[in-house]
């Protein structure tokens, strides 16, 4: 499924936080720079991409139901 | 021959040419006379210069404060009583003019203040992560483009469900109310909010009344409003929970900034770069620091070895024999006895010879 874009955010922060915590390792950091840095470059397109989906409901608010 | 009515029938007639003619015609007048009857019903006079008007409305119905001599716009359908008198039963009313508005404002602001519907304590934040919004608005009013506008400038991914109703006049109230009764009904949007531009205070008078406030105090989905300029408050704004200065305000406290976003994005690649150098930094440095440490400790172990190994050395070459010949001294071997031989070895020479006294020292 599709992750979405909230969500591809938060993944992102938790992977930044990592090379700011006590997991962090050196011969992992290479690693998870490129997964980071692709996770940013998808974010960055979805960004540009997403449109937004306007509704008009079809309800006429004039008359009492 | 012309038609003939009874007086029954006649006033019917009337009831019935003026509905079809006049229902819902709107007049402006000031109230004059105005009493409650009952607790149920309100009576005024609607009068200008020359003429005046009787009108009734039910109190449940009346969603705003009135009083005397105040200017207002009443909707409503003409009447001939039973007793032939005419009257206009009110369907709905708004005071008119800056004065009255502010008036009629304090009044029912103060008597909805007494209930809580203003509290503090009720009101929500807006959720964090919005998917679905509800927007009660006019699809063809500026205040409605422009929140579109800079959601679209602002955001993607978003699915806006749109109630297109009046935002002005005496018919908007019970549109807003029931289109907030519909997202509320189908619970699909996670806030709502109510757009409309600026305007008059006459424009804007529709978001003081009492039922829609209500209406927004009461509603399941959190509400945002964004209603005419900064400097304009309504009893509306009051009742949400969370009040935006204007249309374009409300779009931007519902949605993160893109643009704000791709920067941070590309901060946080940075912090990243100089976060992993940091790190390197600091492994190269600690490696540094145990290469000397244990570098030193070698140094050190073979110092206190030679140390040792000298001491030693001092120690055996104390107790080596030949150097006490070197003094002076001589080994004696054999049996200490008269006649017998022993043996005399000086750091030169080997001597045999034999005891002929033995004697103990005193």
């Amino acid at each position: 499924m599709k992750k979405k874009l909230s969500e591809k955010i938060s993944e992102l922060e938790e992977k930044v936080d990592w090379f700011y915590g006590e997991d962090f390792r050196l011969d992992e950091a290479s690693a998870k720079y490129k997964e980071a840095t692709k996770m940013a470059k998808e974010i960055e397109q979805d960004l540009e991409e997403l449109k937004n989906e306007i509704k008009i409901i079809e309800e006429d608010f004039t008359k009492e139901s | 021959m012309e038609d003939k009515f009874t007086v029954s029938e006649f006033i019917a007639y009337c009831n019935q040419t003026l509905e079809y003619s006049y229902s819902g015609c709107v007049i402006e007048g000031e109230v004059t006379s105005l009493k409650t009857s009952q607790g149920k019903w309100v009576f005024f006079d609607l009068k200008d210069e020359e003429s005046s008007v009787n009108c009734f409305i039910p109190v449940w119905n009346l969603r705003v404060e009135l009083s005397e001599g105040m200017k207002v716009l009443v909707k409503g359908t003409p009447k001939v009583t039973a007793w032939g008198k005419f009257s206009l039963t009110v369907q709905a009313i708004q005071p008119v003019g800056e004065g009255n508005i502010k008036k009629s404002f304090e009044a029912l602001k103060k008597k909805l203040e007494k209930e809580g519907i203003f509290d503090a304590a009720k009101k929500r934040p807006l959720p964090r992560e919005l998917s679905r919004i509800g927007v009660i608005s006019s699809t063809q009013a500026a205040g409605y483009a422009d929140f579109i506008k800079i959601i679209n400038e602002r955001w993607g991914g978003l699915e806006i469900f749109v109630c297109h109703t009046q935002v002005q006049g005496l018919a908007a109230p019970d549109q807003i109310i029931r289109a907030l009764e519909y997202l509320n009904e189908r619970s699909e949007v996670e806030v709502i909010a109510i757009i409309r531009g600026g305007g008059s205070a006459d424009d804007l008078a529709c978001f003081n009344d009492e039922k829609l406030v209500r209406k927004i105090s009461s509603s399941k989905i959190p509400v945002i409003t964004g209603i005419g300029h900064e400097v304009d408050e309504s009893l509306s704004d009051l009742a949400a929970d969370v009040v935006a200065s204007t249309p374009s305000n409300a779009a931007q406290m519902l949605t993160r900034d893109k643009k704000a976003e791709i920067s941070n994005l590309h901060d946080n690649i940075l912090r990243i770069k100089t976060q992993i150098i940091s790190r390197i930094e600091l492994t190269q440095n600690d490696i540094k620091l145990k290469t000397v440490g244990i570098s030193a400790k070698i140094l050190s172990n073979i110092e206190s070895s030679i140390y040792k190994v000298d001491n030693l050395k001092r120690v055996l070459k104390s107790l080596n024999p030949e150097n006490v010949l070197k003094n002076g001294y001589a080994i004696i071997t054999g049996k200490i006895k008269i006649g017998e031989e022993i043996g005399i070895e000086t750091e030169e020479l080997k001597i045999k010879a034999k005891i002929s006294e033995v004697k103990e020292k005193k």
